[in-house]
């Protein structure tokens, strides 16, 4: 019996591709019999579906000592939709199984072609399969062991990874318990022989060690262990000195143990080192850095993210329907878009920061990354390769034309191909195509097309590095999609009242999908390298705004060039208006559309400041501040958490050039002075953006969010760190004007102290410093 | 299942409309209840047409493709990505929660700057109205969104019986062909895909 438990993770490929292909085939199999359809989608995975129909039989079937016997095979049953079924408190789907047995001819392995002449000395039965479509929550749990008393290994696989999403677990262990007790209380039950009825207890117990096995953080819940502690009583009272009784007294010590050292108290390994070790490394520099070693690097970043990740907090009822107090809920998920959005930010930002650098070397900036990304193509990391694509793609990089059009027709090829691979295009296909070809191969190989330039790669690749073996990282957002979508398409109650349990088997099939590959990160081995992380902590990150202004200053918009010509083709605003009134009055009353207060509007800023006629005429000059101005306003509102996603801690410093050569603004460094006494003595420092418009307040709200800080920005002090002393910035003076220039841009963000503080301002900032 | 409408065959212009709003407003409650006609009983997310369509406006057929990435919301690098892909954007708020309507700004500020315009097919949808009792932004205050933004505003619900979905999807194909003409868009699309003409 295959159980994916923590240990499955290490086993070998080739096992985990049978266990994948087990549980997303079964799934998937069964979906489609519901419904008779057959979809694209089933085409890619109709080999597999073959082989499930084989496996599936083997191990539910009635004649399991065929199956042991190894003398005949059971083959390719053939599956009809006898309907529905109701009982009390459960709804099943029944199918009647049509079980062919054949003598296996030449070799096992031949039994999995498809020729029709191995069916020749056949023998069949139907039997009669039901399968939960949907229960209350006692049936559910009930149904841990089948009909048979058998356990059956899909069930109990989607029932742990999604009963989270109705139950807890708390409430599924009781119910369990109580079977197991009604059972044991009630020997000759419904007339079953005796062996049934003990079976049915075995696999109960069987279900419980599955569930301690796979789910260990479930029965974590310190201090006082509730769970484990029933069922420490219930092994006490029923299965005294077993397997499970030591297991659980096991768990309940070393958890105990665990508690008393809290790693959340003491800040993990990797991050003292980082900031021990700021000279007598290596420094690297783009562009002239190892391309290899950095996609290395980047890729044990992700591997480290995805093999914490916990697949069902992918769920679309946790991931996608959480709110600001259950976010840690889904901690593992947030955890890998932060590193997305990380390695994103930093790809956007080194191209952006030197204002000043020729056009040629911005350009070598962009084509280094772009053998990165194709260095994560080859160790098959989509997520960082997705990252670094959608960097290039972003605005700020993406509209630097003649830096674009400096790089070599080749290279851009690549970075076409590569960026295909995330194309839109027929809901993702390519990249679920992708996913499936190569999820658990060895090395990446896989080309489309038209796709000149990762094919050579690919060679290249193949006749240098035979025995290479890779995992691979998948972009988990497609995944979040289609659970975010089966969570709203499917209901979680039908009939009445019932827990829909068919919608908790089509999510385990994108949750295998993503167990699977975890366990193939494991054929990932990458040293991790201090001086890299330093690297990677130390590069300044932008928010949108911010590369927008940057990029504007590189290449100045051309709206009047490229955007003009159209513009004179255009009609005139009123005319569009007309038009969107006439047909929606003709269809609905709903729509707004007020035509004379758009057009005289003068709180329409964004818009009607840039009608297209002014517009053709305008010099780039004079569009870009009123966009900025727009921006400001927007950006000083009170919302704009969800637009730029915290970044990790610790980013940081930039470069010295950057400084000269922007006149509209600084890059300032802000250190928040904590009183906490972990930070103590760690340089925390992010670098903000700082235009000749903003004054005090607003700069200090830019370094609070970039500090991740909350709170009212009164109650914090601005000031400039100078050799001698420092300049405490009055509560509204216009910054960019107040600083001196002459000096670092260093800055240090303080909450203002009561007379009775015990710390004294500065006492955090003198330690740091020396 | 394409079987259900009878458009004419091939050839149809697509539209590529691009869903954006914060998480939680119910953007993909909007796009699952336009499409589910067509997958009445069974849905499978991964299929390759999950989320196109054949929709006749005005009397005019075409090919509706709609991207909606809800669930991905966070990855915010990627945000600029697809909505450069966008012939035109439903700008989804839910009434219910006044950040997801005050965020409306940032999102339509992203796609002007993306598409490097200072008008582009848009429409502002305000969600769950059928949650009347925890309705937090009036009809008022969307109508003053929409004005300042200059875009047209409709008030929807997913839930059953549904209120305006498939006229929200309309509407968004009547402003993109209501539009001016943009040649760059035009010529950039057919390099793009073989399928994609132009109306």
């Amino acid at each position: 019996m295959l159980l994916p438990t923590k240990n499955s993770t290490n086993c070998p490929i080739g096992f985990q591709n049978d266990f994948y292909h087990e549980v997303v085939g079964k799934t998937k199999f069964l979906t489609l019999k519901c419904t008779g359809k057959q979809t694209n989608s089933s085409r890619a995975r109709s080999k597999s579906v073959d082989r499930t129909k084989f496996r599936f039989c083997a191990c539910t079937g009635p004649r399991k000592n065929n199956k042991k016997s190894a003398k005949w095979y059971v083959k390719q049953p053939t599956w009809r939709l006898w309907g529905e079924e109701k009982a009390d408190g459960a709804l099943y789907t029944v199918y009647l199984k049509k079980v062919r047995y054949h003598r296996p001819t030449r070799s096992l392995s031949s039994s999995h072609s498809d020729s029709d002449d191995e069916i020749s000395h056949l023998e069949w039965e139907t039997v009669r399969v039901r399968f939960v479509k949907a229960g209350t929550l006692k049936k559910l749990v009930e149904a841990l062991s089948t009909d048979d008393g058998e356990l059956e290994t899909t069930y109990i696989n989607v029932f742990l990874a999604t009963y989270r999403s109705f139950s807890t677990a708390k409430e599924v262990l009781k119910l369990l318990l109580e079977r197991y007790e009604e059972l044991t209380e009630t020997p000759q039950n419904n007339g079953r022989p005796p062996e049934t009825h003990e079976q049915h207890k075995k696999t109960l117990i069987s279900a419980l060690h599955v569930w301690l096995d796979s789910y260990p953080e479930d029965f974590k819940e310190p201090p006082n262990y509730s769970a484990l502690g029933l069922l420490l009583n219930f092994a006490e009272d029923f299965l005294p000195n077993t397997e499970l009784e030591a297991k659980v007294r096991h768990r309940i010590d070393r958890y105990s143990r665990e508690a008393h050292i809290d790693p959340l108290l003491t800040p993990p390994p990797a991050f003292a080192m980082r900031s021990i070790a700021l000279s007598g490394w290596r420094n690297f520099k783009l562009p002239d850095v190892p391309v290899r070693y950095f996609a290395e690097q980047l890729t044990r970043m992700d591997v480290d993210l995805f093999k914490k990740l916990v697949p069902h907090q992918c769920l679309g009822a946790v991931w996608s329907r959480r709110d600001r107090s259950r976010s840690h809920e889904a901690a593992t998920v947030l955890a890998t878009v932060n590193q997305f959005n990380a390695v994103s930010f930093r790809v956007i930002s080194s191209i952006l920061v030197e204002v000043g650098l020729r056009v040629h070397d911005r350009a070598s900036l962009i084509m280094c990354w772009i053998d990165i990304a194709q260095e994560l193509r080859l160790i098959k990391n989509f997520s960082s390769l997705k990252a670094i694509i959608s960097g290039l793609q972003s605005n700020p990089i993406y509209r630097l034309q003649k830096t674009w059009q400096t790089i070599p027709k080749e290279k851009i090829e690549m970075f076409d191909e590569l960026a295909r691979i995330f194309s839109e295009d027929n809901n993702q296909w390519t990249q679920r195509e992708l996913l499936m070809k190569e999820g658990t191969a060895k090395f990446a190989d896989t080309v489309g097309e038209n796709d000149k330039q990762l094919q050579k790669i690919f060679q290249r690749q193949n006749n240098h590095t035979a025995n290479i073996s890779f995992g691979t990282i998948p972009y988990l957002g497609t995944f979040l999609t289609d659970l975010t979508m089966i969570d709203t398409a499917i209901p979680d109650i039908i009939g009445d009242g019932l827990i829909n349990f068919d919608k908790r088997r089509k999510e385990f099939e994108v949750l295998a999908q993503i167990k699977l590959l975890q366990g193939a990160a494991n054929a990932y081995h990458f040293i991790e390298d201090p001086a890299f992380d330093r690297w990677f902590d130390s590069i300044l990150v932008l928010d949108d705004r911010e590369a927008y202004q940057l990029s504007c200053q590189i290449e100045p918009p051309t709206n009047n060039g490229q955007n003009g010509k159209n513009r004179k083709k255009s009609m005139p605003g009123h005319q569009k208006n007309d038009s969107i009134t006439s047909t929606s009055s003709s269809n609905s009353s709903q729509f707004y559309c007020d035509i004379d207060s758009i057009t005289s509007s003068p709180r329409n800023s964004i818009d009607r400041k840039m009608s297209p006629s002014q517009m053709s005429h305008s010099s780039s000059n004079s569009s870009l501040p009123s966009l900025d101005i727009s921006l400001n306003s927007s950006h000083s509102g009170s919302a704009t958490n969800r637009l730029q996603v915290p970044l990790p801690n610790n980013s940081g410093t930039l470069s010295n050039n950057s400084q000269k050569s922007s006149p509209d603004f600084y890059i300032i460094k802000v250190t928040y002075e904590t009183e906490n006494p972990e930070t103590e003595g760690i340089v925390l420092y992010k670098s903000i953006m700082l235009s000749n418009n903003e004054r005090t307040p607003q700069v200090i709200r830019n370094a609070m969010y970039k500090l991740s800080l909350e709170g009212n920005p009164d109650q914090y002090t601005l000031a400039q760190v100078l050799p001698e002393k420092e300049m405490i910035l009055p509560p509204n003076a216009n910054v960019y004007y107040a600083v001196n220039t002459a000096h670092n841009l260093n800055f240090i963000l303080r909450q203002k102290k009561l007379e009775d503080g015990t710390t004294t301002a500065g006492r955090g900032f003198k330690k740091s410093k020396s | 299942m394409r079987a259900m409408t009878k458009p004419p065959t091939d050839n149809l212009p697509t539209v590529k409309l691009v869903v954006v709003g914060d998480g939680g407003v119910g953007k993909s409650a909007i796009t699952i209840q336009f499409f589910q006609k067509l997958f009445v009983t069974d849905y499978d997310p991964t299929i390759e047409d999950s989320y196109m369509q054949h929709v006749e406006v005005d009397g005019q057929w075409c090919m509706l493709d709609v991207l909606d990435t809800a669930g991905q919301e966070e990855f915010s690098a990627m945000r600029e990505q697809y909505m450069r892909k966008g012939d035109g954007f439903l700008l989804v708020y839910s009434v219910t929660d006044k950040n997801s309507y005050e965020n409306i700004i940032h999102f339509h500020t992203q796609i002007l700057r993306v598409k490097d315009r200072d008008t582009y097919p848009m429409l502002l949808v305000a969600n769950k109205v059928d949650l009347v009792h925890l309705r937090k932004v009036t009809e008022e205050q969307g109508r003053e969104l929409a004005h300042k933004l200059g875009i047209p505003y409709i008030e929807t619900s997913a839930k059953d019986p549904p209120l305006n979905i498939d006229a929200t999807f309309h509407e968004v194909v009547r402003i993109i062909r209501n539009q001016p003409q943009n040649d760059n868009d035009k010529r950039r699309k057919k390099q793009g895909c073989a399928k994609c003409v132009m109306i």
